[in-house]
């Protein structure tokens, strides 16, 4: 569906989508879902013409969801969500052009949102999550100091924080083709207040570089969104949604370190992220009772400025392709099947680092949910 | 579903996730440049002459093996250096072994890294001629070799006697009495050159402190001046349509040997002051807690002592354990060959100014491509940064030049070859991909 949905209630996936709409769908229900991602990126220096490659593992975004009705015929519906809205795994080619700016960075970001959604009138539902967060980092680059046998030092920065955020919505169905949705999710800030930094360097530089704690704080940004969703048939449902996501929250990425040596200072960052905006269009179809087809595209601008795309995120404006079949397997039991495709080319020279070149990444992610009906 | 359909469509998405994205380089070509035989002219750069002596490693990473590296991309060229055996902890001519960076106790008792030597003394069997064995050469970097010697036949030629031959050459002459550095450079035919001269006229010079001579003529028939020198050079070697690329000179004094100590280096404690103040007041100086100029011999001062001023210069060359613990360049004043004062520095800067004046004009009448080494250096002193590795003229941390100070290290002679690249690139049309800086190794720490 091309990642919108939030104007159209139709499984416990509705939680993270719109709390607000929640309460309009019908029934009480668990459902899981897991998406490997495979991304694969390649650069190409441009003063030397050297290419170099990604190998990073395969992502594993994943959701749970369950949602349920104390008693029926209520207007109020609880819900608990569990999901990863960022977070994924960059790992470059070992001695490549740009390991000195970075060989590895993981972000993993598993939010908690127990959820109250409740629907006022017949035609119009609210609703809101307390979102609880908790993350990781690991962080790795090399450094340009050599030792008598010609191996390089490597800093790796990991930690781990956690966060609170809410996610709120409003949800109104003026008739049974027609519905509206205006959500937001609040940024929440992951706070690594005990990070380890670890340095191996050689040995003559050890005290210059001693292992210990560091801070650091990352925004995972706020998220606007008005959504529309029609149904002119039985049959058919089209969702039209569009994000605003408060990315300018993401200026700089500092580490503060305990310890800090004439070679080891705290450093600072420029990342200087803008808004972005994405359009996000799916559409639906009931092939026969049991399948449902689904199509959807998705224009999405990038947060990176020329002048700070770095090798963790060289991203641009995208357009995601997705397509997926429903199966109703029981009255009880549905799977979904989805995938999604986008393609991301940058060009830029750093202004931080120098590193100057073209990225080209490819994104497969083949998903899969399990809904069962209580 | 079908077994044979999920099989297919199995394999089809195995396919998909292992494919990597391909990016199109541009692609590389020599344009109007036939480097079939390219020949390099130079002196301590050009060699490979790295932490205060020659050695395997420094030659094999001279910004002239890399410019031929850089062209072996697109063309088969064997280019030829005449090299200290690999094995070898290498020399120089003064019998030292190359630096390394060791700890050194200072005489305070405090133990840093420092650029020490790497045994007590070089490695003097590498001194032999190496022509019959594995000339002719591509390389004709000769360190410490004025412009004005270049044609000088016999310049390898021990027998000539101590300073009236140069040994660098000596190793690889292909006639001790009769070849000189040109006229083997012109044997070898070449239809690619690259030139590097001047910048050692400079230097000897400057990290003399002034005292060893005086900086050549810039203008002057072959063997007087610069400019007879070098046109000299480029016509004996264009001969044959041979096209070339030719640097300019940089500003020798943004080099680390002449930056990294300060003029107004010598800091005083309240005890010290007393002391000094009676030694110097009689003479019109006196010193202040805290910091204070370096005092160094002025023949034309009042006493023939007198404070540094700003702008003056004190080389590394400066015993700085005698600085710290036995009052020189203060109770003891520098000697001249530690100092540069505002006359040798305005000297120099002249000189530099006319022999880029000299290389401008011949190189647009030669139709040489010119490599901006001056505006390099000058990026190194204000420091500049490729791919995540920040690289300035900083004495040993800086990255870019070698222990000794003024010669570059491999990472630095990479930089400097793409230099010659970028002109080459623009002048001849040709599109040579450059070297990767931090492919090449730079200060090694133990």
């Amino acid at each position: 569906m091309g990642g919108a949905g939030s104007a159209l209630p139709q499984d416990a996936a509705i939680l993270f989508f719109n709390p607000g709409a929640a309460s309009f769908h019908n029934s009480n229900e668990i459902s899981v879902a897991m998406t490997p991602t495979f991304a694969k990126g390649t650069f190409l220096e441009d003063n030397t013409n050297e290419t170099a490659h990604t190998t990073s593992p395969v992502g594993t975004p994943f959701s749970a969801y369950g949602l349920f009705q104390i008693k029926e015929d209520s207007k109020l519906k609880l819900g608990l969500a569990v999901y990863t809205p960022f977070g994924s795994t960059v790992e470059w080619e070992e001695g490549w052009t740009g390991r000195f700016a970075l060989t590895r960075l993981k972000l993993l970001s598993i939010f908690v949102q127990p959820t109250i959604s409740y629907r006022l009138t017949k035609k119009i539902g609210i609703g809101a999550g307390f979102v609880y967060s908790y993350g990781k980092v690991n962080l790795q680059k090399d450094l340009p100091l050599q030792d008598v046998s010609g191996e390089y030092g490597h800093a790796e920065l990991s930690g781990s924080g956690n966060g609170f955020g809410f996610n709120v919505g409003l949800y109104i169905e003026p008739t049974e083709h027609l519905n509206f949705a205006v959500t937001y999710r609040s940024q929440v800030n992951m706070n690594l207040k005990k990070g380890e930094a670890d340095f191996s360097v050689p040995e003559s530089l050890n005290d210059k570089f001693p292992d210990g704690r560091f801070t650091s704080s990352i925004p995972l940004p706020s998220v606007f969104t008005f959504g529309i969703a029609v149904k002119p048939s039985e049959k058919l449902a089209i969702a039209l949604d569009a994000n605003y996501v408060n990315w300018k929250a993401y200026d700089t990425l500092a580490f503060d370190y305990e310890t800090n040596t004439s070679s080891l200072l705290d450093t600072k960052s420029a990342r200087k992220y803008e808004g972005s905006i994405a359009v996000r269009l799916g559409a639906q179809y009931k092939v026969t009772p049991q399948i449902i087809a689904r199509l959807g595209i998705a224009y999405a601008m990038t947060p990176v400025q020329n002048g700070y795309v770095t090798p963790e995120t060289p991203d641009n404006n995208r357009i995601n392709y997705t397509c997926g079949i429903g199966y109703t397997i029981t009255e009880k039991l549905i799977l979904d099947a989805s995938f999604l495709f986008t393609q991301v080319k940058r060009e830029d020279t750093n202004l931080e680092t120098g590193l100057s070149g073209k990225f080209k990444t490819l994104v497969f992610a083949p998903g899969l949910a399990v809904t069962y009906k209580l | 579903m079908n077994m044979k359909y999920t099989s297919i469509a199995l394999i089809l998405f195995t396919a998909l996730v292992s494919c990597k994205p391909k990016i199109e380089a541009p692609e590389a070509s020599m344009g109007d440049v036939d480097a079939s035989r390219y020949i390099a002219i130079g002196t301590n750069n050009t060699a490979g002459y790295s932490n205060d002596g020659l050695t395997f490693n420094g030659q094999d990473n001279s910004y002239a093996a890399i410019i031929a590296k850089q062209f072996s991309v697109v063309a088969t060229i064997d280019f030829k250096q005449p090299f200290v055996s690999a094995g070898s902890i290498g020399f120089n001519i003064d019998g030292k072994s190359p630096l390394k960076l060791g700890n050194k106790t200072d005489c305070k008792g405090l133990t840093s890294l420092s650029p020490i030597r790497i045994a007590g003394a070089g490695d003097m069997t590498q001194l032999m001629n190496q022509y019959a064995g594995y000339g002719p050469f591509n390389n004709f970097g000769v360190p410490g070799m004025s412009a004005l010697s270049i044609n000088v036949a016999g310049f390898g030629n021990p027998a000539n006697g101590v300073g009236n031959f140069n040994p660098y050459f000596a190793r690889f002459t292909s006639n001790e009495a009769t070849a000189s550095v040109l006229s083997d450079a012109v044997a070898q035919n070449p239809t690619f050159f690259t030139i590097m001269l001047g910048d050692d006229d400079i230097l000897t010079y400057a990290k003399s402190g002034g005292t060893n001579g005086v900086i050549p003529l810039a203008n002057g028939a072959a063997g007087v001046g610069f400019s007879g020198s070098l046109e000299e050079v480029i016509t004996s070697l264009n001969g044959n349509g041979a096209k070339g690329a030719i640097s300019n000179i940089p500003d020798v004094k943004e080099y680390p040997y002449f930056t990294t100590i300060p003029y107004n280096g010598l800091t005083v404690d309240a005890a010290n002051a007393v002391t000094l103040n009676q030694i110097f007041n009689p003479v019109g100086i006196s010193f202040v807690v805290g910091v204070n100029a370096f005092i160094m011999e002025d023949l034309t001062a009042p006493f023939g002592v007198r404070k540094m001023v700003e702008g003056e210069l004190v080389l590394l060359s400066t015993p700085l354990d005698s600085v710290k613990c036995n009052g020189t360049g203060s109770v003891f004043p520098f000697r001249d060959e530690f100092v540069l004062d505002l006359d040798e520095i305005a000297e120099i800067n002249t000189k530099i100014s006319e022999y880029n004046t000299v290389i401008s004009s011949l190189s647009q009448t030669y139709g040489l491509a010119i490599a901006d080494t001056k505006l390099l250096i000058h990026r190194l002193k204000t420091g500049t940064v490729y791919n995540g590795v920040s690289m300035s003229s900083a004495f040993v941390t800086g990255g870019a030049y070698s222990l000794d100070g003024i010669q570059l290290n491999p990472n630095g002679q990479a930089l400097l070859a793409n230099t010659f690249l970028e002109a080459i690139n623009l002048a001849f049309s040709a599109a040579l991909p450059y070297a990767n800086p931090i492919k090449y190794s730079g200060i090694i720490f133990p």
